[in-house]
C-alpha cells in the first residue's frame, strides 16, 4: 500500500515542516546564545545555565514548535510514505545553514556545505530504502 | 575551537544516543498495543491512553529531556549548522540499534546511505 502521489497541499504542507524545523533549531540557538559562560566542570554554572534558559521565550517558542511540527508531520504521514516524505523534508539541512548564515552571521567553509550534501544524499538513500525493505517481503 | 571540538563533538554524540534510546522505548512502547493505523478517533484517544500508562513511554520522555538539555549546553558552545548536522549521527546510531538490538534487516541501499552520512559528518568535522 504505497502513497507516492505528492500534491500540491501535502508539498506545501512539507515545505511547512521544513521551515517549523528550522526555526525549531533558531529558536533552540537563540535560547542558548544568551549564556554562553559556563564550563563542564562547574555544577552551580549549570544550574543558572539551564534557570535562565528555562525563562527565556525563544525556549518556549522552541518547544511550541516542536509540537506543531509533530502535528504538521503526522498529517503529512497519514497522507503519504515515508520513504518520499523524509528525502523532501531533508531539505532542512539546506534551510537551517542557510538560515543560520543570514540570521546569525555564522561562516560556512565549502568542507562543511560538501558535508551536508553527502549527508543530504545519504538520508534520501536510507529514506528510499524502506521501499526496499517492503518490496522484498 | 579546536580543543573544545571533540568535547562538542562528544556531546552530540550524547543527545544522538539519548536520542536513540528515547526512539527505541518509544517503538517498543508501540509495537507492544498493535496498533493499526487508522481514521478512527475512539481507537485513536484509547491507543493513546494506553500509551501514556506505559512506563516505557515516559522513559522515553526522560530520554528526549536529557537529550534537549545536552543540546543547548552544545548550541551555547557551536555555531547552529555545524551541530545540526553532525546531530545527522543519529542516524547512524538508530541503524545499528535497529539492527543489531530490534534485529531489523537492511539492504544494501541503506547501508550505502548511512555510510554517506557519517563521511559527511566526518567533512562537516572537519571543516
Amino acid at each position: 500500500m504505497f502513497k507516492k502521489k505528492v500534491t500540491l497541499k501535502i508539498l506545501l504542507m512539507l515545505i511547512l515542516s521544513d521551515i517549523l524545523e528550522t526555526a525549531v533549531h533558531f529558536f533552540f540557538k537563540k535560547s542558548a546564545l544568551a549564556q554562553a559562560e559556563f564550563s563542564l566542570g562547574d555544577l552551580p554554572g549549570l544550574v543558572v545555565f539551564f534557570k535562565t534558559i528555562f525563562f527565556s521565550p525563544f525556549l518556549w517558542a522552541g518547544l511550541l514548535t516542536v509540537v506543531a511540527v509533530f502535528i504538521v508531520w503526522s498529517t503529512i504521514l497519514s497522507k503519504i510514505d515515508l520513504s518520499v516524505a523524509v528525502p523532501i523534508a531533508s531539505f532542512s539541512y539546506i534551510l537551517v545553514p542557510v538560515s543560520s548564515a543570514i540570521f546569525l552571521h555564522e561562516q560556512i567553509p565549502a568542507l562543511r556545505w560538501a558535508g551536508t550534501l553527502f549527508i543530504i544524499v545519504g538520508v534520501i538513500l536510507v529514506s528510499l530504502s524502506s521501499k526496499e525493505r517492503i518490496a522484498r517481503e | 575551537m579546536r580543543e573544545g571540538l571533540l568535547i562538542i563533538l562528544f556531546m552530540i554524540a550524547l543527545t544522538s544516543l539519548c536520542d536513540t534510546v528515547n526512539q527505541l522505548f518509544l517503538k517498543s512502547a508501540v509495537d507492544s498495543l498493535n496498533f493499526t493505523p487508522e481514521f478512527n478517533f475512539r481507537k485513536i484517544f484509547r491507543f493513546i491512553f494506553q500509551l501514556l500508562i506505559k512506563p516505557r513511554l515516559w522513559l522515553s520522555f526522560v530520554f528526549s529531556l536529557i537529550s534537549l538539555c545536552i543540546w543547548l549546553l552544545v548550541l551555547s558552545k557551536a555555531d547552529l549548522n555545524f551541530a545540526f548536522s553532525a546531530d545527522s549521527m543519529h542516524y547512524v546510531f538508530i541503524a545499528l540499534a535497529s539492527r543489531f538490538i530490534l534485529k531489523e534487516k537492511f539492504g544494501h541501499l541503506r547501508w550505502l546511505g548511512t555510510g554517506l552520512i557519517v563521511a559527511g559528518i566526518v567533512f562537516v568535522s572537519l571543516s
